[in-house]
């Protein structure tokens, strides 16, 4: 079982990864767009750049509204990016099956720091969209998949932690796998295709003459 | 499959485009934009959501756009979609959404959500599930060439009543005519004295005008039912009124969605550049101010402030010039907290005023500008959009308000410096 | 017809399963109670019985009199004591006294639960559903309460498994399986542990404001708060039950919020005594803990129908709030704070659209 997973499954799950991930992204360009023959006020690729980063930050009227939204979700991704970059052992991993370089991991603590800021926005954003009516009116079998998903695999990793038996670790090793396989399939990929949604926003935005 | 369903999911299947695509691979359902829209905020109900009005839409593409969603389809694990997967988002997408755009302006992950409410209306509209009084109205479009009914006749009579009332000539129909004024049957009806007000301003800026009496039209009914075809139809009419009288520009008049149209998205509807410039009313008066060709020489003293028509100032991006405007002739000029690219709509545009259903929601939906008037406690409210003036004064009038409503183009005629004498047309 | 038809169902469904959960966690908490008395018990049979000649040598290497301090080069904490009693005291108040007490205790509770349940079968709303509501909790409170409650519980499970694991599951699962489920359980339970102490935070900030006592509250003790015999007695916002499970939640949840970083945090000077002090505290704190959230969670559920609605759509009806908090009641009603049916359906999303919902014209019963 082990071997099954750190061998042949790891490999499909990073291609399925990959291959789907590139495969979603093209097809969004590929659907097309027909040209505008409207004049424009100013070239647009300035906004679509600038929109992709002024939508970090909430618009000041709106910020007290989505206050939960917002911090959750911060406190999440920021720990999720900084443990998965920069834990000591996926640095470590990422060095001897993936690129072949690694980086100075942060310290123990700032993991452990950023693993419990991670899991207590994921934790307070999922309460979220099963309490408040808006969310859990919108939110379908994919919404709720990605977050438990992400948890448990979060979760296994932390039970892992010490490093000393192989079960837990091919756990976590497992479950990670099972989210690379389901990622490109669902809403994940807003991690990637953000991007060109924001860009293409700013665009159409900056083209009007309104900073967006 | 039924005939009416085949038909929504094709026109649906026509608009989608890659921006479609990104923003429905994109949106985590994270509700933020509900915070934005009006209908959700004054009635608390969740399916006002912005991005829930997209739903036939996100529907369509999961099932025939994405891997999985063909896969599960073809082998009968995705439900396949019914009519009432349209049918039930008749009332979201008509009555409760008015193409304000607020919500696209807050997506923390970019969604311009009012792009994709649009598409969806194509989809409804072609499966027959749109409100029948704009359905009615879109037939008077094509029909008679206004949504109100306003014939070629009394466009004639108001120009001839106002040409008394102002004391200044409206040309009709001149030949080489610099610019070319369109009106809403909205102005033509309800505020009339917007004709003679161009008139005066015109006169004294030495500016080369006309009406046409074939086509005057501004708005497009063809885009508030999402009827593609009938959108280009319409805006060929405007585009021939034009070419023929050979003007090199046409004006959008006080209209929000009559600017969208004619400005960005006339060339689209019928696949090619326009042979002229567009230029809103509002950018005009500011351009001749700049040149010194309008200059005001009293003011209004009143408290007042400006409600920004969404299609012109968010989806349109005029939005510095009537503050300018506004500023030479109001120094008691205050702003609302939320304004420009951030105001609240009026709640009647995109068709929902014309979509007597929607009246309780709409009036409902008026909290919003209740209470930013409520905060800034002006007596006067200056607006470009005939639309938004109705729908103002209707609000207004429900809640006791004391405040009068004056369009921006009327208010600076009021106040024109008519000191030169006026020049022939 | 009551407007949450789903979460009225959720609830029926929820007091079957729970009825359930009770019945079997009472019969296995009661055989493992059984099984380590008799273990602790055949321990102190030899004790007594011959005496050794070295009693007074082992005496003083034992330190029954009190921890020996020498000298030494070493550097660290108590690394100049021979030999650590309190390290063996707290391995022995563990196996023989506190896990067995925890059983009797957690399990004491379920019992007493599964008995009020057997008799009151669940207090129903007096008066039956009224068709308005009123509006108990926002939506912060309801995800502090969720996230809070979530990781109490995942904080008691591995807290378990590491306090009687050794005990209990290394006969059942074996030495290797139990290595990784407490190297699992301790990893945890130490990176969860922390949130914990800003989900109380959150949880007083939130709550404290309603949480003082007021007049009626002692008359609601001394009542026994209508759960056993008698009227219901009057209770404002929070009734003085749900007081002190508040403040027993923030007081030991402080004190197992200190052990607990005392514990996981020994780089500041940390005797072995006081490890094991904070271990026995930890310890006990954490079993009244759990025993009072058994019961919390059964009135919020089973025992009190209609007041899980308060925390998951955080709508009560208005005959639920008459019958447990007649004075907050009273003030909504005079506040013009209740909601018709139609109010809260559309906020839930389930009115008919386009219909501007009846509001509850004052005085309306």
């Amino acid at each position: 079982m082990t071997e099954f997973i750190d061998g042949p499954l790891w490999y499909f799950a990073l291609t399925v990864f990959i291959v789907g991930v590139i495969w979603r992204i093209s097809s969004i360009f590929f659907t097309g767009k027909k040209p505008d023959y409207s004049v424009p006020r100013q070239a647009s690729t300035g906004g679509a750049v600038a929109t992709v980063f002024t939508r970090f930050i909430p618009r000041r009227d709106m910020a007290p509204k989505i206050r939960i939204q917002t911090v959750a979700g911060y406190m999440f991704h920021l720990g999720l990016f900084a443990l998965l970059l920069f834990a000591a052992p996926h640095v470590a991993f990422i060095e001897h099956h993936l690129l072949g370089i690694g980086w100075t991991p942060m310290p123990y603590w700032a993991f452990i720091v950023a693993s419990q800021l991670a899991f207590l926005g994921l934790l307070i954003l999922w309460l979220h969209r099963v309490l408040n009516p808006v969310t859990r009116l919108i939110s379908d079998f994919d919404d709720h998949v990605a977050a438990i998903l992400t948890f448990v695999v979060m979760l296994t990793g932390c039970l892992a932690l010490m490093e000393g038996f192989t079960g837990l670790r091919v756990l976590h090793r497992f479950t990670v796998e099972l989210l690379m396989i389901y990622f490109p399939f669902s809403r994940l990929m807003h991690a990637f295709t953000f991007i060109p949604s924001r860009a293409f926003t700013g665009a159409w935005f900056a083209r009007r003459g309104v900073d967006a | 499959m039924s005939e009416r369903l085949e038909k929504g999911l094709a026109a649906m299947r026509g608009q989608m485009d890659s921006r479609v695509a990104s923003f429905l691979s994109t949106c985590v359902h994270c509700g933020v934009c509900a915070e934005a829209c009006l209908f959700f905020t004054e009635t608390s109900d969740p399916r006002y959501t912005p991005i829930h009005k997209t739903e036939p839409m996100r529907k369509l593409w999961s099932r025939e756009y994405t891997f999985w969603g063909k896969i599960a389809s073809k082998m009968g694990l995705k439900k396949p979609m019914t009519e009432a997967d349209l049918a039930d988002w008749e009332m979201l997408v008509y009555d409760g959404c008015s193409m304000c755009g607020r919500c696209s302006m807050v997506c923390p992950v970019g969604v311009d959500i009012a792009y994709v409410i649009r598409k969806v209306k194509e989809g409804l509209c072609a499966a027959g599930f749109s409100p029948e009084d704009l359905v009615a109205a879109g037939e008077r479009a094509r029909t008679i060439g206004s949504p109100m009914g306003v014939t070629e006749k009394t466009l004639r009579s108001t120009i001839a009543a106002q040409e008394k009332e102002s004391g200044y000539k409206i040309p009709l129909d001149v030949q080489g005519a610099e610019y070319l004024a369109l009106f809403s049957s909205g102005e033509i009806a309800g505020f009339p004295e917007f004709i003679g007000s161009l008139a005066k301003i015109f006169s004294h800026a030495d500016v080369s005008w006309t009406i046409s009496s074939e086509y005057f039209e501004a708005t497009n009914t063809g885009v508030q039912l999402g009827n593609s075809k009938l959108a280009a139809e319409l805006v060929e009419r405007v585009v021939a009124a034009a070419q023929k009288l050979g003007v090199k520009y046409v004006i959008s008049p006080e209209c929000g969605h009559a600017y969208t149209t004619i400005r960005w998205d006339a060339p689209n509807f019928i696949g090619r550049p326009l042979p002229f410039k567009v230029v809103h009313i509002i950018e005009l008066l500011e351009q001749l101010r700049e040149e010194g060709r309008v200059k005001t020489n009293s003011t209004i003293s009143d408290r007042l402030t400006y409600h920004d028509p969404c299609n012109i100032s968010r989806r349109g991006g005029v939005l510095e010039q009537p503050r300018t405007l506004l500023n030479m002739v109001a120094p008691n000029f205050v702003e609302m907290t939320d304004h420009g690219s951030m105001n609240w709509c009026c709640g009647g545009g995109g068709g929902v005023s014309s979509n007597e259903r929607a009246n309780p929601l709409r009036a409902q939906a008026f909290g919003a500008k209740k209470r930013q008037l409520d905060e800034i406690q002006v007596k006067t409210m200056v607006t470009a959009c005939s639309n938004c003036r109705h729908m103002l004064e209707d609000g207004l009038e429900d809640n006791e308000m004391d405040i009068e409503l004056i369009g921006i183009t009327e208010l600076i005629a009021e106040n024109l410096d008519t000191s030169g004498s006026p020049k022939a047309t | 017809m009551p407007v949450s038809t789903d979460s009225a169902r959720y609830t029926a469904w929820l007091e079957r399963r729970c009825a359930v959960l009770l019945q079997l966690t009472l019969g296995m908490v009661l055989l493992a109670c059984f099984s380590t008395l008799s273990f602790a018990a055949e321990e102190n049979d030899l004790a007594g019985k011959v005496k050794d000649p070295g009693t007074q040598l082992w005496n003083e290497v034992r330190q029954r009199e009190g921890v020996l301090q020498g000298t030494t080069q070493v550097a660290g904490m108590d690394s100049a004591v021979l030999i650590n009693v309190d390290g063996e005291r707290w391995r022995q108040f563990r196996m023989q006294q506190l896990i067995p007490a925890a059983g009797l205790a957690l399990g004491g509770i379920l019992a007493l639960i599964a008995l009020f349940h057997l008799i009151k079968r669940g207090v129903p709303v007096a008066g039956g559903p009224s068709g308005k509501y009123l509006h108990r909790f926002p939506d912060i409170d309801r995800i502090l309460h969720w996230s809070v409650a979530t990781i109490f519980i995942f904080l008691a499970i591995t807290g378990l498994i590491l306090l009687g694991g050794r005990l209990l599951l290394i006969p059942v699962v074996g030495d290797s399986v139990f290595g990784a489920l407490a190297s699992a359980s301790k990893e945890g339970h130490n990176l969860f542990g922390p949130l914990f102490i800003l989900g109380i935070f959150g949880l007083f900030i939130r709550f404290i404001s309603k949480n003082f006592l007021a007049s009626g509250d002692i008359g609601w003790l001394l009542k026994g708060g209508g759960f056993f015999a008698g009227k219901h007695p009057t209770a404002g916002f929070f009734n003085m039950g749900e007081k002190i499970w508040f403040w027993a939640v923030i007081v030991i949840g402080l004190v197992i919020s200190a052990t607990g970083l005392i514990l996981e945090f020994p780089f500041f000077g940390q005797t072995r005594s006081i490890m094991a002090l904070s271990l026995v505290l930890h310890g006990v704190g954490a079993v009244l803990l759990i025993g009072g959230a058994f019961g919390h969670i059964y009135v919020g559920t089973a025992g009190m129908k209609g007041s899980l609605d308060s925390m998951t759509t955080g709508y009560v009806d208005l005959n639920w709030a008459r019958q447990h908090h007649d004075r907050w009641a009273a003030e909504c009603e005079a506040n013009d704070e209740v909601l018709s049916q139609s109010e809260v359906a559309r906020a839930q999303g389930r009115s008919t659209l386009g219909e501007v919902p009846e509001p509850v014209i004052k005085g309306e019963s």
